[in-house]
């Protein structure tokens, strides 16, 4: 590459480094300076701490619960939702008419606000809702928000009615790469149907599937609507996440510098397991002869 | 021009990306938090509550304090909620865009801020003391004042947190008014459980069972308020809890789960449908009640009371939480700003027929003295009987702890003590010691 070609590459790319700057690098460098100090950001003078707030954060139990539940979340949200994605692109795929109307439908539950959908819910898993009374009348009297498993199944769930549509989109775009006659030389060489899908379409579907799930598995650092809405982290510390923590830190106990050790925490965390989970899904590829 | 295109696209886009970081008070914060030299207006922003009748009050009132004072300009916006008023407001002062005035601020709050220097203390601004004496609230701002002796909060309205009962189920139980002692409400919880079984609760709210710290305000607090005679619990960073009240309070919420009494799941306006015959309320609920739920009915399908209290004491004695906000002035404001802000308030506050207007609008009981003897008000309080007894229990409400950890130390109430006695996970006695022990330490 010459020199001006490199220049003008520095140009097109510019406009990311720019907000990688400001958003990215400009804040990670600010958070590290508030967590290492005890400010508010509202005191005109604050003190430095080293790492006590760390050191705080690490013997948190609702920080503890932050980090485990984000797990328990995975356990839940990303089987399910992965399943769901695949089933709803599969059966897009095969419609004849009408494919993109079903995607776009599938896809608006994504666009909703976690808010509106937390409240929907809330109100459909109420005492009094049609639901429960017809459950109880057959005996079954489940208290959804109130016991701790049954609570991050709920939140699992709205995550992963929100995002199916999104992921099932990606999915389908994997499914309509695949060329049709890789299906026909298989049915040469004796490819059952019911192998189809096994030995054909997921193996060609990984690069989606790849994505979808680093995108899915990244979700569950994440959360925050859902759980702020429906539980407050709640019952005890049973759907605390990361970001309900250092939004209570910050924005209800006014401890930014202590919230922005737990950030950085949570960083660390998901980058590690991020990296981690990327590792055994190239394994899994690999292994398989995917990649 | 080939070459030309993408460099001024690139221009374009990464100039639009710094463009929309702006939040656009730059120029508002020029002119705004400082007084115009050229005109001498000093102006000043009012953040009102986050609420259209409070936000239209002070817009009404700021008009017309502007044409009778031609150096003022009051922009009167509501706090966002983003995700809380109290968040924004944080945000608002870190981002040094804070207003020079806001009303919505508890007294815990104030706390917070105050003790990070954020606040003025309102009594070193000239002419506080006349908003005081014309405003006839001394007694009731005196509960007010900080450890450190200066009062950093205007209460606008001080509302006696009061138990509302469905007089209508209580008449088919065979009552005519409400109970008022702790065995009273047991009996009236078993002969509810004995004709309704699990369709009715004495106390449906999935509140009871949450940690978050503001909600024992509303449950918590003012049992414990109507026990221990309005002690409070924790004065400045001592923990100074009654615990013979503190214990029974919880004994007798551990009695009606016993009792199965309590429904703390999730369950939509349980009071108003029914399924929960006892719940607090605060005034701002009437106006919702009228337009959701025009069949309840003051006196006839629902009663309000004062917390019931311990057998051993006396119901006539008892005393509550207090629901109550007000205005503060920031720090960041300039000297005029503050000293403008301050002369609104005592325009406002120098007639009654304000907090008349105030108390009409909003249901909310203005924080004066003579709320139940003077005549401004008697015309409201008998078109609205309702809001009787909120005005006639202002004297017996306590107001929340000052103490700027109240959101930890609130927590630790729920999560050591209350919200596990609601779920029968620790005895009365034991939730006491675990609490005590847990806010001693937070309070180090």
């Amino acid at each position: 590459m010459d020199q001006r070609n490199n220049k003008l590459g520095w140009l097109f790319t510019s406009p990311y480094l720019i907000y990688a700057v400001i958003f990215f690098f400009g804040p990670l460098i600010w958070s590290f300076f508030l967590s290492i100090t005890d400010w508010d950001l509202i005191a005109p003078t604050f003190n430095f701490v080293g790492f006590a707030n760390f050191m705080d954060a690490l013997q948190d139990s609702s920080v503890h619960a932050a980090f485990w539940n984000t797990y328990k979340f995975m356990m839940i949200f990303v089987p399910l939702v992965t399943v769901l994605a695949i089933g709803v692109a599969v059966l897009v795929h095969g419609l004849n008419r009408f494919k993109s109307l079903f995607l776009i439908g599938f896809f608006l539950p994504y666009l909703s606000s976690g808010v509106v959908s937390a409240l929907i819910v809330k109100g459909l898993l109420s005492y009094t809702s049609p639901v429960n009374v017809s459950l109880r009348s057959v005996g079954l009297d489940i208290n959804w928000l109130g016991s701790p498993f049954s609570a991050l199944c709920v939140v699992g769930a709205i995550l992963a009615w929100k995002f199916t549509g999104y992921y099932a989109l990606i999915i389908t775009s994997g499914l309509e790469s695949i060329d049709k006659e890789v299906y026909e030389a298989a049915a040469i060489d004796g490819v059952k149907d019911s192998q189809r899908f096994w030995r054909i379409t997921l193996p060609l579907l990984y690069p989606s599937l790849y994505t979808t799930l680093i995108l899915a598995f990244g979700v569950t650092f994440g959360i925050f609507t859902e759980v702020y809405q429906l539980t407050g982290g709640g019952p005890g510390h049973a759907t605390n996440t990361w970001q309900m923590e250092i939004f209570k830190q910050a924005f209800q106990n006014m401890q930014v510098g202590y919230a922005s050790a737990v950030a950085l925490l949570a960083s660390v965390a998901t980058f590690i397991s991020i990296f981690v989970i990327r590792k055994i899904l190239e394994m899994w590829g690999k292994r398989n002869g995917w990649v | 021009m080939k070459k030309k295109t993408p460099i001024l696209l690139t221009t374009v886009v990464a100039l639009g990306m710094l463009s929309a970081c702006s939040t656009g008070q730059g120029g508002q914060n020029q002119t705004g938090n400082s007084s115009s030299s050229a005109g001498k207006v000093t102006t000043i922003e009012f953040w009102a509550a986050p609420n259209p009748t409070q936000q239209a009050y002070w817009q009404e009132l700021a008009k017309a304090y502007e044409a009778t004072n031609d150096k003022v300009k009051i922009n009167v916006s509501a706090i966002k909620e983003s995700p809380t008023s109290e968040a924004s407001i944080q945000s608002a002062i870190a981002a040094k865009s804070a207003p020079t005035i806001s009303e919505n601020i508890n007294r815990g709050f104030a706390a917070q801020l105050s003790n990070s220097q954020a606040l003025v203390p309102l009594d070193t601004l000239e002419g506080f003391d006349n908003v005081i004496q014309s405003r006839n609230m001394t007694q009731t701002i005196e509960p007010w004042k900080f450890a450190d002796g200066h009062q950093y909060v205007l209460p606008i309205y001080s509302n006696p947190m009061l138990f509302g009962w469905r007089l209508d189920v209580l008449k088919e139980l065979g009552y005519n008014e409400p109970p008022k002692t702790y065995s009273e409400v047991l009996e009236v919880t078993k002969k509810l459980k004995a004709k309704y079984g699990d369709k009715k609760f004495l106390w449906a709210k999935p509140d009871l069972a949450d940690p978050t710290a503001w909600k024992r305000w509303f449950d918590f607090y003012m049992l414990y308020d109507a026990a221990s005679n309005g002690n409070k619990f924790i004065e400045g960073d001592q923990f100074t809890g009654d615990e013979k009240a503190g214990t029974e309070v919880l004994t007798f919420v551990d009695n009606l789960r016993k009792e199965n009494g309590l429904l703390s799941r999730q369950v939509t306006d349980p009071f108003e449908n029914g399924t929960g015959i006892f719940t607090d309320v605060g005034p701002w609920t009437f106006t919702t009640w009228a337009e959701k739920y025009p069949e309840l009915k003051f006196n006839e399908t629902y009663a309000l009371s004062m917390p019931p209290v311990p057998d051993d004491v006396d119901p006539a004695q008892s005393k509550t939480f207090a629901d109550t906000k007000g205005l503060v002035i920031y720090a960041s404001a300039t000297k005029e700003q503050q000293q403008a802000a301050l002369d609104f308030i005592k325009w406002v506050y120098s007639d009654a027929n304000n907090d008349a207007k105030w108390f009409e609008q909003t249901n909310l009981p203005p924080a004066r003295d003579d709320l139940s003897t003077n005549e401004s008000f008697k015309a409201i309080l008998g078109e609205k009987p309702q809001l009787k007894p909120y005005a006639d229990n202002v004297p017996n409400a306590v107001p929340p702890m000052d103490n700027s950890k109240y959101n930890d130390l609130q927590t630790i109430i729920g999560e050591q003590a209350f919200n596990k006695v609601v779920k029968g996970e620790i005895a009365p006695a034991e939730g006491w010691a675990a609490m005590k022990s847990a806010l001693e330490k937070a309070l180090k």
